[in-house]
């Protein structure tokens, strides 16, 4: 196929499986994270937890049908949620434990650092396919990104529950994402991937 | 009047003549064959410490005229135990199916019901025709981190039980089998087989969601199973097998990224390639080719057979031997 050859579908197919190989890499920590951070916390493996405001929800109907577009934009919304998610959780485990949990934190800090290079891996894909970046919400306002709810010691430790979780199945959507817009396109202008309409 | 009655094993049952008293004269048939007197306590049946093997159709009739009273067909059973109950994924993303049996049977009729919960939402899990005990629901939302409730509940009419399963979307995906697995010996490589498969036609997008496989395998002779894992593709050849050795051969398959490892396929078996035997050359052609003159003998040229490195196939043995020996000891009689 001619579409498939081109230099631009060969990087796309390259920037899919580089970004394949992160998730697949930040899905696998963050298993291992939520598994630390269960244990730490003292919390059960088996809660449920109510969906939080902010906590970007990995769930999504008729998946197979959104275009690659919905996807890039979709994941990108939901990382830059979660590299703020992570960084307040981070510094909620350094006010609570303070040096008495390093490992955890440090384990927190590197998936932190995995979310913001997934985030910008997905920026690259945008600018890719000429698609205008959205600019992040926080960055808008003048004063700085609107304070997070204080919540009890409790409440912090579900919502991190809460956020590990989604991240867990984020970073497994976004493997699949990723495939599907790895697919190679059949005609240029109608790529199943990343066209505007399914 | 006529009517179903069940009744627990072990219980004691007693069957009245519709409404005939109790003094009245009657009596009971079992199945046509006319009740013994001692199991009766005026008109009413007493059947005592009821078994399986008493089921069937039991009929009063009025003592002098024979009109039929009363009949009832009597269902001996037990209240269903907690049933057996398993869901599972073989054709991720679609949907998802759950089957239940009962782990010991209740010798009469059953009806189950089945609820699946996800979050608050009631979803419908539609019966399949055949077979009658599963039902399957499509995912109606993927990558969701809330669980699914599966509740499956049976009734007869001794009394109900139920089971349930909370399980998560990506816990229960388990492929089929992978299919057509054949194995094939490589030519001029004894050490080689080739083996292929094809992902299970159950599966409905692998190329969105791709299969990795494991396959198994080992000679006949021994118990030992060699693994090997592959991530991609459909086809692996097998590089240490032993010459000569039939082979059996298995793959079983699971999704990249969640879920469990299928079945193991079913089994396939092959021999590596091994060379054709030569041929031996025999005495008499040995004979027949060399110079019979007596007068002018000349002794033939050295034969060998064959060679101490050749192997003539696997079990015979190997015989060297020089043709000029036979010939010297001819030589000799005609001297």
């Amino acid at each position: 196929m001619a579409a498939a050859d081109s230099p631009s579908a060969a990087l796309r197919r390259d920037l899919c499986s580089r970004g394949i190989r992160l998730a697949g890499k930040m899905r696998a920590d963050v298993a291992d994270l939520l598994d630390a951070y269960v244990e730490q916390q003292g919390l059960d493996p088996s809660a449920s937890v109510a969906a939080m405001d902010g906590v970007p929800l990995a769930a999504v109907e008729r998946w197979d049908e959104q275009t690659g577009t919905q996807r890039l934009l979709e994941n990108l919304a939901a990382y830059r949620a979660f590299r703020a998610l992570l960084a307040q959780m981070l510094e909620e485990q350094r006010e609570q434990l303070g040096e008495a949990d390093a490992g955890l934190g440090r384990a927190l800090a590197a998936v932190l650092l995995q979310v913001s290079a997934f985030a910008y891996h997905l920026e690259e894909l945008l600018r890719l396919e000429s698609r205008g970046i959205p600019g992040e919400e926080e960055e808008e306002e003048e004063d700085g990104p609107p304070p997070l709810p204080r919540l009890s010691l409790f409440e912090q430790k579900l919502r991190g529950l809460g956020v590990l979780r989604e991240l867990a199945q984020w970073a497994l959507r976004s493997v699949r994402d990723l495939r599907q817009l790895a697919k190679p396109s059949p005609a240029p202008g109608t790529a199943p991937g990343l066209a505007d309409s399914p | 009047d006529s009517h179903v009655q069940y009744e627990r094993v072990g219980a004691d049952v007693t069957m009245k003549c519709g409404s005939m008293d109790w003094d009245a004269a009657v009596t009971w048939t079992a199945n046509g064959t006319d009740i013994d007197e001692s199991h009766l306590n005026g008109s009413y049946l007493i059947l005592k410490n009821v078994d399986l093997s008493q089921s069937g159709q039991y009929s009063c009739y009025e003592g002098s005229s024979w009109h039929l009273k009363y009949q009832t067909y009597l269902r001996v059973g037990t209240p269903p135990k907690e049933p057996v109950l398993m869901c599972r994924s073989n054709n991720y993303p679609k949907g998802f199916y759950c089957s239940w049996h009962l782990p010991t049977p209740t010798y009469i009729p059953n009806s189950f019901n089945i609820s699946v919960i996800h979050g608050t939402k009631d979803m419908v899990c539609e019966k399949d025709a055949i077979p009658k005990n599963r039902c399957h629901i499509r995912y109606l939302q993927l990558f969701s981190t809330v669980k699914y409730k599966v509740t499956l509940t049976v009734t007869n009419p001794l009394g109900k039980n139920f089971t349930t399963l909370t399980f998560d979307e990506f816990a229960i995906v388990k492929p089929d089998p992978p299919e057509s697995v054949v194995a094939k010996p490589v030519p001029n490589n004894p050490r080689r087989l080739e083996v292929s498969w094809q992902n299970p036609s159950s599966w409905p997008d692998p190329e969105s969601f791709p299969l990795k496989f494991f396959l198994r395998y080992r000679p006949l002779i021994l118990d030992q199973w060699q693994h090997v894992e592959l991530s991609d593709g459909t086809s692996h050849t097998i590089t240490d097998a032993y010459a000569g050795k039939e082979y059996i051969i298995q793959v079983a398959a699971k999704d990249n990224d969640i879920g469990t490892w299928s079945d193991w396929s079913v089994a396939v078996h092959a021999t590596p390639w091994t060379e054709e035997p030569k041929h031996l050359t025999t005495e008499a052609q040995i004979a027949e080719t060399t110079s019979a003159s007596t007068s002018s003998f000349m002794a033939p040229p050295t034969t060998k057979i064959c060679d101490k490195g050749a192997v003539v196939g696997s079990g015979a043995m190997a015989v060297c031997w020089t043709a000029g020996l036979v010939m010297a000891a001819y030589s000799v009689l005609f001297i």
